[in-house]
């Protein structure tokens, strides 16, 4: 019986949570812009809609163009149910699997395919659109890794599950919770590095590369993104529950509830930034990340000197 | 290795620090000046109670003039400074704010690992004597890298900070009326150097320290 929990936990964590998130953030998005917005569940009903048309392809794309949504969303689906975003852990026999340097490969593979999906076209905006998540990612990758890696050089262990159930010293929980705020609005192509719902290609980054895509790829690509968003805001939510003391002695359903609604706060306050903030010139993109890097270089500071 | 409080106050003072070297925005350096600033008043209290009472009322009148002077003056006039030649930003001159933000980084790193070897142990709080020094590199690091005369007056601070961080932190029984005897010497410092600032502003229309070497012919 207390096995079940952790298994139902991962398959709504799965199938509901992050297109719940996507429906989240564009009903508080609209209701900053004052208009009623779409329903909450409406991203479900795009999924099942862009499932059941057909697709059109370029006469000029490979085996990639096709494999790369299907590629993208079994990793990102690897990703959402091995690590503990939502605070609902796995049996201990998993925890070996939750390996930051595992996460973040994962997260790259996802990402490396849907670059060469985008070049594969042939289009002009896609291969800009590749160029520059590639350059977002380059920044973005150390600011993940010093910082979870400061978390878990603190808790003595490098699998996220065994860190999160432990003890994290709180300032070093702060700064890289910080730092991956930043860096998940970078890698999630959230407004001030990105404008997620722009209809300018020459300012796309995210939206350039699926340009191409419609269609049941496109529905893919969506619910990538989705899970995507999930692990990112859960991690971040999870690190920050650590710098209360109380929160990871609690009852696991307790957790796992204050989990996703941690995320689902997270996902109103990034609509909320998105309703006042403007997008960033490109030019001063690493200018915001080097802000990330700088917090996770002092946590991973702290959590050298106080081993 | 445990942080004492003031030690983690001065940790966070000298991340502050850190952050204004990435900001380019004027005013919101000086808020963060200020809020450096107003963690040193904190570490004035936390030594007086350390200190078990003994010059308690010295130790918070001192506390007060930092926050009053330093904390809320100081940023204060150089927003209106700043305000009245309506500059917004200082983009950096020899290094781009990025850049600045990793060598100021650096200094932390440095403070921290190399200062406690040649500290005055016998005072405690090691970790703040290598705060103190990461704050005068940092405050070097800034002077040298913005562009805007303003700028020079706010590394000014950041280094005025670092020194008196580590006496207040370091050296036991000073006295107070030295302590506050240099607030007011940086208050009158400031107060000129941005006088001189908004007279440069007039005469020639830029504070770029960049071009004020051609002011000589």
């Amino acid at each position: 019986m207390k096995n079940i929990f952790p298994l139902i936990f991962t398959v709504v964590n799965l199938l509901i949570i992050p297109l719940l998130l996507t429906g989240v953030i564009r009903k508080v998005k609209a209701l900053m812009q004052n208009r009623i917005g779409a329903p909450v569940l409406q991203p479900f009903y795009d999924v099942a809609k862009f499932l059941s048309k057909s697709e059109t392809i370029s006469k000029n794309t490979s085996w990639v163009f096709t494999a790369a949504p299907i590629i993208g969303l079994s990793v990102a689906f690897l990703a959402g149910a091995l690590f503990p975003w939502s605070g609902s852990f796995l049996p201990g026999k998993f925890a070996a699997a939750s390996n930051i340097f595992l996460l973040i490969y994962l997260l790259a593979l996802g990402k490396f395919f849907s670059m060469l999906a985008a070049m594969d076209t042939g289009s002009a905006f896609g291969g800009l659109g590749a160029s520059r998540e590639a350059t977002i990612s380059m920044m973005v990758e150390p600011i993940v890794i010093t910082g979870l890696g400061a978390l878990c050089l603190n808790a003595g262990t490098p699998n996220l599950q065994s860190a999160f159930a432990g003890n994290i010293n709180p300032i070093i929980a702060g700064l890289t919770g910080t730092a991956l705020i930043i860096a998940s609005l970078a890698e999630l192509s959230r407004i001030p590095v990105d404008d997620p719902t722009t209809h300018l290609e020459l300012t796309m980054v995210h939206e350039a590369m699926i340009l191409e895509n419609s269609g049941r790829n496109l529905a893919l690509i969506e619910y990538t993104t989705a899970i995507r968003s999930c692990i990112f805001y859960g991690l971040t939510t999870q690190v920050f529950f650590h710098m209360l003391p109380f929160t990871h002695s609690m009852n696991p359903i307790l957790q796992y509830a204050a989990g996703i609604a941690g995320v689902l706060l997270f996902g109103c306050a990034v609509a909320f930034a998105e309703g006042i903030l403007v997008k960033l010139k490109w030019r001063n993109v690493p200018n915001f990340l080097t802000f990330g890097t700088v917090l996770s270089l002092l946590a991973a500071l702290i959590a050298v000197t106080q081993r | 290795m445990n942080l004492s409080q003031i030690d983690f106050l001065a940790a966070a003072a000298a991340a502050t620090a850190v952050m204004m070297c990435g900001i380019t925005g004027i005013q919101t350096q000086f808020r963060f000046l200020a809020l450096q600033t107003a963690l040193f008043s904190g570490i004035c209290l936390l030594e007086g109670f350390s200190s078990h009472g003994q010059h308690m009322a010295q130790f918070i009148i001192l506390a007060a003039v930092v926050l009053i002077v330093k904390a809320a003056g100081i940023p204060l006039f150089l927003m209106w400074a700043a305000n009245k030649m309506s500059i917004i930003r200082d983009k950096g001159n020899t290094a781009s704010p990025p850049v600045t933000l990793i060598m100021a980084f650096g200094a932390i790193a440095a403070g921290y690992f190399l200062i406690p070897q040649f500290a005055v142990y016998s005072a405690g709080n090691p970790v703040s004597a290598g705060m103190a020094v990461a704050l005068l590199f940092i405050g070097m690091i800034f002077m040298v890298t913005r562009r805007l005369a303003i700028s020079q007056v706010t590394g000014f601070l950041i280094i005025e900070n670092g020194i008196f961080l580590y006496g207040l932190t370091q050296a036991k029984g000073m006295p107070h009326l030295v302590e506050m005897a240099v607030v007011f010497e940086a208050l009158i410092a400031v107060l000129i150097a941005g006088l001189v600032i908004l007279r440069i502003n007039r005469n020639f229309e830029h504070i770029d320290v960049t071009q004020m070497r051609g002011l000589r012919h």
